[in-house]
């Protein structure tokens, strides 16, 4: 009976996420860099602006991939907690009030994957089956 | 109460274009532009009651509309110049700076400002024009009703994590020349010393928020007719030669010591929203209302929907310029000092608002830069008729 129940539960899940991509994503830095992990909350404060350095104190600079990509509006669900609406319009307050720039838009997986592999400094998020020896996962977006 | 001065603007604009050239010579092709739209407009149910906000037909008009570009340039690393040009259709979309200003980034935490500002008087101040930022078509104009919004100075914003807090800390000084129209005929309107603090201090979905601002306000009110062959100004000279100058000079805006506290919260949990601000405004020795302003909004979010009802309240108090002046004194002219103490006492009411409003909204969400937006503004004057406003905008940001 609880069985039964699991498996009704679990297929609830699967249809109610069936929009949803399951891949998972990674948040990446420069092989270089000094630390091996962050918080989501670490990473949350990058992308929202609300900090400007890693943890560990060198200067962070986040990078997003374009928008409407899938890693994208994971990445802001899971992290930002916001949609893609929702986050545009967090950015739109600070944008327009000289308090903040988002980041940038690079690309999709290749693209920011290089942008993080070429810069030290450099933030990113791609899908974790892109993830290859010129990076370093600090995060993991399951 | 518009801005009409055509040489000021001409000069502003020349400024922000200078600004604005100036970046590329620098550092060519390092511009960041960004820009927002909102059209829209709106309806009353009954042209025989008060207008209210920017309507003041029964018939449908759209036209309503603000159109800004902001244009930033990187002087070097650490400076940047940042103009925003705004044309707006109550204007007739004369082009006006309405912020150019040098910022310095003296540190990751520190930035150093100056030019002309946004005067952080309230929660929404820095995004007002940016309809896209929040939930309804504009604030409630209860509480965003001061005329001057920006301000020509310097700021410094200090950014910290105290523990597990977000604080945000504004401090600036500067002044502000603006024209107004006041009772149908123009006045000039200046703020000196102006300085004020704005605080912030908040976690993931909730921040709260104060505000104090003070400066030395002079409006040129003499011109306002009170009757037929008779303006502020006239009286005033009357109290004066009555021998009632301290009433004469309540009468009177002249480097008044006004004062304008803010309190604000806001909540957004993703599924809920929530806003709350209070206001006043002490105009000090002036006969200018004390302003006591708030309001709360609640909304929920439906998918790409955002559901929002809003309550805002205006409950001023009137000033007593009349104070002082014995009663039933025989004078020449008015013939009793009755007449003076009357019609000083009329004009201090005169100043005052009394209104609750209830406002019914939706925003929606039509793509990721657009928003589509409804409102139903139910507004109850306390001494004026009743009127019900419906209003609709597109907002976007690029």
């Amino acid at each position: 009976m609880i069985n039964k129940s699991l498996r009704v539960v679990a297929a609830t899940l699967m249809l109610g996420g069936a929009s949803f991509v399951w891949a998972e994503v990674a948040v990446i830095v420069h092989p270089s860099a000094g630390f091996d992990a962050l918080t989501e909350d670490d990473v949350a404060r990058l992308f929202l602006g609300k900090s400007k350095s890693f943890p560990a104190g060198s200067p962070a600079v986040p990078v997003n991939q374009n928008e409407g990509s899938a890693a994208r509006d994971k990445f802001n669900e899971a992290i930002c907690k916001k949609n893609a609406s929702q986050y545009k319009a967090y950015w739109s307050q600070l944008v327009f009030t000289g308090k903040g720039t988002p980041p940038k838009d690079a690309g999709d997986d290749a693209a920011v994957k290089a942008v993080v592999a070429a810069n030290a400094n450099s933030i990113g998020y791609i899908d974790s089956s892109a993830v290859d020896a010129s990076v370093k996962v600090v995060y993991k977006i399951p | 109460m518009k801005s009409n001065n055509p040489h000021r603007k001409t000069r502003k604009l020349a400024l922000a274009i200078a600004l604005v050239m100036a970046a590329p010579l620098t550092l060519a092709g390092d511009l960041d532009f960004s820009g927002f739209l909102s059209v829209g407009g709106g309806m009353l149910d009954d042209e025989n009651s008060p207008p209210y906000g920017d309507y003041d037909e029964e018939d449908l008009t759209l036209d309503n509309n603000i159109l800004g570009l902001q244009v930033t340039g990187a002087v070097n690393e650490k400076i940047t110049a940042t103009a925003q040009l705004i044309a707006r259709s109550e204007n007739d979309y004369e082009v006006d700076a309405e912020w150019a200003y040098l910022s310095w980034q003296a540190s990751d935490a520190i930035k150093v400002r100056g030019g002309r500002l946004r005067t952080p008087f309230y929660m929404y101040s820095d995004y007002l024009d940016v309809g896209y930022a929040y939930a309804w078509i504009t604030p409630p104009s209860e509480v965003y009703y001061l005329p001057f919004n920006n301000v020509d100075g310097v700021d410094i914003y200090v950014t910290k994590t105290l523990g597990i807090f977000d604080t945000s800390l504004q401090a600036y000084f500067g002044s502000f020349d603006d024209e107004l129209e006041l009772g149908g005929v123009p006045s000039e309107a200046k703020t000196r010393n102006q300085m004020g603090l704005a605080g912030t201090l908040g976690k993931d979905w909730w921040t709260l928020r104060a505000a104090y601002h003070q400066a030395d306000l002079t409006v040129d009110v003499t011109g306002i007719p009170i009757g037929p062959n008779l303006t502020i100004g006239d009286f005033a000279s009357a109290l004066e030669a009555l021998g009632y100058a301290d009433n004469a000079n309540r009468l009177l805006v002249e480097e008044d010591d006004a004062v304008f506290t803010e309190f604000g919260l806001n909540i957004d949990t993703g599924r809920f929203v929530a806003a709350a601000e209070y206001v006043e405004f002490d105009p000090g020795d002036a006969v200018l209302s004390k302003n006591i302003r708030q309001y709360v909004m609640g909304g929920v979010r439906a998918g790409s929907w955002l559901f929002h009802v809003t309550g805002s309240q205006a409950k001023d108090e009137a000033t007593h310029p009349e104070a002082g002046i014995p009663p039933n004194q025989a004078v020449p002219i008015f013939g009793s000092t009755n007449v003076l103490i009357g019609t000083l006492e009329a004009i201090a009411q005169s100043q005052v608002v009394e209104r609750d409003v209830v406002s019914l909204g939706v925003r929606w969400d039509v793509a990721s830069s657009a928003a589509l937006k409804f409102q139903y503004d139910d507004v109850d004057n306390k001494n004026a008729g009743d009127q019900k406003v419906y209003s609709v905008a597109l907002q976007t940001v690029f």
